[in-house]
């Protein structure tokens, strides 16, 4: 089986991480915000998200320009489509309404990534995870859709949680000595049971299903490690796509 | 057929009233000033969340405290347990089970709620509905055919409907994309934007289509409490199928004044 090794958290504290950026539209955790923007090597807004980044950028836009802003346009507000326009920002009108504006973004950077030839390890989202309950829902939609097109790892960030969809039949193992590690972690079979077996968490899983009504994984943790070593890999298996989330220390 | 209107429950009143743990925090800092007029019936958990003072404040009042530490269950499944079997013992006429929270904050805790919404339906009959912020959600039963009133002027725009868990076969009306005759893999969305249907079509039973859900995006203008004729969702699943209802169109009550109607 191949060994899938997630770096997570290594987009904050190794600078050698490049990452692809997508911003939503939620409020933008600023405690992110600059680190992300840094080391990101392609920047995207998906429509209302430029409204979140002119806002928080305000006093020193011209710095913080995304590559390209695409969506329908119902949500970017006319002065932020003006103003990135002028920046020469890419304006991409994706009007499939059969998508969501952050499955379009994706796709549009996966191209971009290929056509400029980009070395990019993550592509890290910001926003997803709040606000209306069917865009999270949206949210979770979008990451199955990543899978079949991406081998990059996607991983969406909110406030404190951060989630990413592990693909099935693999072992996956994730890095969570990065010191960013809040308490909880999760793993949870949002499409259908998954087969499923871990290692290094608190309550791990031996070749258990989990599934919807009978075994969800929340409020999970690490198992307990003498300081002086640190943390082990999380290590997990499934046979289906499962959605593994977990918390960020506060900064 | 399981009928109901999902948001009815914002007309008073609540006859029976529960804290899970921390919820007793809010619950406390909404109503200063007036706290004896919100006495919930009963607070449970492992009583890790709620604050000293508020357990002390709710305990002096004979509000029942319930340490429910089983740590296989959320405090919101346990609670949930509690009200299915006051219910019964009171012989309290119930239609629906409101929850106040449970779609926001840490990402886990949302998905707990969703797993907590499968629990409840092998707890009890009754709907049991979540609301946070401007969303409600609710898990329809597999193997019934759910007509959802949705014209009591409070929706708003959207509506959804998630296979959380399995692959759903559904089909359904009333939305402005329907789901009909297809063959459904994992989840592909459809068209979040269109104008609503005002008709509704009764589905017979016996030419219930077997088709399988996709993970379906709507929305729903205001408009709709326009229109005289009863708007309705009809839906069936094999499967366990969550339903997101609407964003409300704006609140339809000052702030705090439901609250009046709980004493």
């Amino acid at each position: 089986m191949d060994q899938y090794v997630t770096k997570l958290f290594e987009c904050w504290n190794c600078s050698k991480q490049r990452i692809g950026l997508v911003i939503l539209n939620q409020p933008i955790d600023e405690q992110f915000f600059h680190v992300l923007w840094s080391k990101a090597k392609i920047r995207a807004c998906a429509d209302g998200g430029a409204n979140h980044l002119y806002r928080l950028t305000e006093g020193h836009r011209e710095s913080f320009l995304p590559d390209y802003i695409n969506g329908d346009f119902d949500s970017i507000l006319p002065e932020v489509k003006t103003f990135y326009t002028e920046k020469n920002c890419k304006m991409m009108e994706t009007s499939d309404q059969d998508l969501t504006d952050f499955t379009k973004c994706l796709a549009v950077m996966v191209e971009e990534i290929k056509a400029q030839k980009l070395q990019i390890d993550t592509i890290v989202t910001l926003g997803g995870l709040g606000g209306r309950f069917d865009q999270i829902m949206a949210t979770v939609e979008t990451l199955f859709h990543a899978q079949k097109m991406t081998d990059l790892p996607v991983v969406v960030i909110q406030d404190r949680s951060l989630a990413v969809l592990l693909k099935e039949g693999r072992q996956h193992h994730l890095n969570v000595n990065t010191g960013l590690e809040g308490k909880w972690c999760s793993l949870v079979p949002v499409g259908s049971p998954c087969l499923t077996t871990t290692s290094g968490l608190k309550w791990n899983l031996d070749n258990q299903v989990l599934t919807f009504g009978q075994l969800v994984s929340t409020s999970n943790t690490y198992e307990a490690h003498d300081p002086k070593e640190g943390r082990k890999p999380v290590r997990i298996t499934t046979d289906r796509p499962l959605l593994w989330s977990m918390g960020i220390k506060p900064q």
